[in-house]
């Protein structure tokens, strides 16, 4: 059995189709291309947040447990060593008091005012610490609780240099941002479906007769459907690539720095186009499932 | 063979008779079939006959007296709400939809309306059948040619059907019909468009049909055709069979004209 003439045939029809009502193929087209701008646009937005919620994420999941003055270095390795076997902390890195000087004048600009200090015989005002970063900002309270009844630690209310506030309000925007990213999404996809189910009834209602022609002379179903899904494809694929020129164009036009607007990089900029393509083409397939589903039904 | 225009084709003669397999098992039972549609109008009631191998019957009957849904029974356009439909000894109630295009495929079935493809040319219209069924299309022209052969319409190959006259458009049908090789022909009014001797074309054409092996069911209320070709005739009268007669007539002697 040859299957060319046969895929011959289902293409041939789906063109036609698409060419024969090119005004509801046209109004599909632009609708379901607008839909998917929408979810792409989305999904780069959300994967924008995402990212600035990341570095957020991880600048709030380190944690610097101050050292008191007088442990010793041994005592202090041992502390980090401990503390670099917990479950929650990914690494632990030990800082001493001449590197915490160095990072606060680079970051902080006090190396003069430190200058000053040690000069006149002050000595260095900053702690030794040990630097935790963690799995995740949930474990930092345990590990804070953990480590804030240690007497090797720094006495004082500010034992360790992280932003309580901080990690509720970073969940916040993630979850508000991955739930808003979601309904969109779903809303747009829903808004596609529809249009391209009234697309392909409408073609299968022009075409009712040929369907009718098929099914009395014993055509399958399966071979009457074809077309139309594939019709329904080729809408879909052509909207995701209308989606994603325009995605890309406006990527670059606000873009700097070898990034597209937003951030987003080249390989996420490709991954959501391929998304679009494959949400176009399953969309496509599915609205036609369900338009053609009634000229089926006798 | 061509019945284009006048003369009128010969009409067949009584006696040419085909040999119905009344020794082989039926190729169509009905067994106290009624169907009643979703509407609630009951078509047919508990109507039961069976049809030999190369029978050729003619279901006659008034209008709404149930023929056409004889034989959207017999095509499982519809299925019975009581009773049994056998279609070569398969119960067409449990028949599975994904195997209905078999059911379909042994089956030649033309209309009233001919239902052709106006954009397609008759070559095209008939190829139609094998391009939609057989992805292989193997021996797709030969076989067109063939099935147009035996309508006489072979020289019309590239003509569209608004081109052709009604009689020459249900030849086309018929054609199409006809790719198939179908066992079982069914026509439903098939003379009802046309003109009386352009009809008679088509009925001769079902005769040698029949002929050639093919069981033929033709509902019909063209009481001229039935008359003079004196095979069987099931009538029906407000969804009920009120007559089975070989070589019988439109009408019993003493029956109000329908
Ligand atoms: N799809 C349907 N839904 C509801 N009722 C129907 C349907 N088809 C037919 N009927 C009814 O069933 C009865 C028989 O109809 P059917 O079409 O079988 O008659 P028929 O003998 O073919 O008539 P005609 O000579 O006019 O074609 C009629 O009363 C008709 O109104
Ligand atoms: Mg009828």
């Amino acid at each position: 059995m040859n299957p060319i003439p046969a895929l011959r045939f289902v293409v041939r029809v789906a063109l036609q189709n698409i060419v024969r009502n090119r005004g509801i193929a046209f109004a599909s087209l632009l609708t379901v291309t607008l839909t998917l701008l929408g979810a792409g646009a989305a999904v780069g937005v959300v994967f924008a947040l995402d990212k600035v919620l990341q570095q957020e994420e991880s600048q709030a999941s380190v944690l610097k447990v101050f050292m008191a003055d007088h442990i010793s270095f041994a005592s202090a390795l041992n502390l980090e060593h401990t503390l670099a076997s917990e479950p929650n902390v990914q690494a632990a890195s030990f800082e001493n008091k001449d590197q915490a000087a160095a990072q606060a004048s680079s970051t902080l600009g006090l190396g003069g005012a430190l200058h000053v200090l040690e000069t006149s015989g002050g000595g260095n005002p900053l702690p030794a610490s040990i630097n935790l970063h963690l799995k995740n900002i949930a474990a930092v309270t345990a590990i804070n609780n953990q480590v804030s009844t240690s007497d090797l630690l720094f006495p004082g209310p500010h034992q360790t240099d992280y932003n309580k506030d901080v990690i509720p309000r970073v969940e916040h925007y993630i979850l508000a941002a991955q739930l808003g990213g979601a309904i969109l999404v779903a809303v747009v996809g829903a808004v596609a479906l529809v249009i391209i189910t009234i697309s392909v009834r409408t073609a299968a209602f022009v075409r009712r007769q040929e369907i009718e022609i098929m099914k009395l002379v014993g055509a399958t179903d399966w071979f009457v459907r074809w077309p139309f899904i594939l019709e329904g494809m080729i809408l879909g694929v052509i909207s995701a690539l209308l989606a994603s020129g325009v995605l890309l164009g406006v990527g670059v036009a606000f873009g700097s720095g070898g990034s597209l607007a937003l951030g987003v990089g080249v390989r996420l900029a490709v991954l959501i186009s391929l998304g679009l393509i494959l949400g176009g083409a399953v969309l496509g397939s599915f609205g036609s499932l369900v338009g053609i589903r009634r000229s089926l039904a006798t | 063979m061509s019945i284009s225009t006048s003369p009128a084709p010969p009409r067949p003669q009584v006696a040419e008779t085909t040999r119905p397999a009344r020794h082989e098992p039926p190729i169509i039972v009905f067994q106290n079939v009624s169907k009643t549609y979703p509407n609630g109008a009951t078509a047919i009631r508990d109507v039961s006959f069976t049809i030999p191998p190369r029978d050729f019957v003619f279901v006659v009957g008034a209008s709404g007296a149930g023929k056409s849904t004889i034989i959207r029974l017999l095509i499982r356009e519809e299925t019975a709400t009581k009773g049994h439909v056998l279609v070569e000894g398969q119960d067409l109630a449990r028949l599975r939809r994904r195997h209905l295009p078999r059911l379909r495929r042994k089956m030649g079935i033309v209309f009233q309306d001919f239902k052709l493809l106006p954009t397609l040319t008759v070559a095209q219209n008939v190829a139609f059948a094998i391009q939609v069924t057989d992805p292989g299309r193997s021996h797709l022209k030969e076989k067109v040619g063939e099935a147009l052969y035996i309508v006489g319409l072979e020289d019309k190959l590239n003509t569209f059907p608004t081109e052709l006259s009604g009689g020459e458009q249900q030849r086309v049908a018929i054609a199409r019909a006809l790719v198939h090789r179908p066992r079982i022909f069914l026509a439903d009014e098939p003379t009802g468009n046309l003109d009386p001797d352009a009809g008679w074309g088509i009925v001769q054409l079902l005769l040698q049909i029949n002929h050639r092996g093919a069981t033929v069911v033709m509902a019909t209320h063209n009481r001229e055709v039935v008359d003079l070709c004196r095979r069987r005739v099931l009538a029906m009268e407000g969804g009920g069979l009120i007559r089975d007669e070989q070589e019988g007539q439109y009408l019993k002697d003493g029956e109000a004209n329908l």
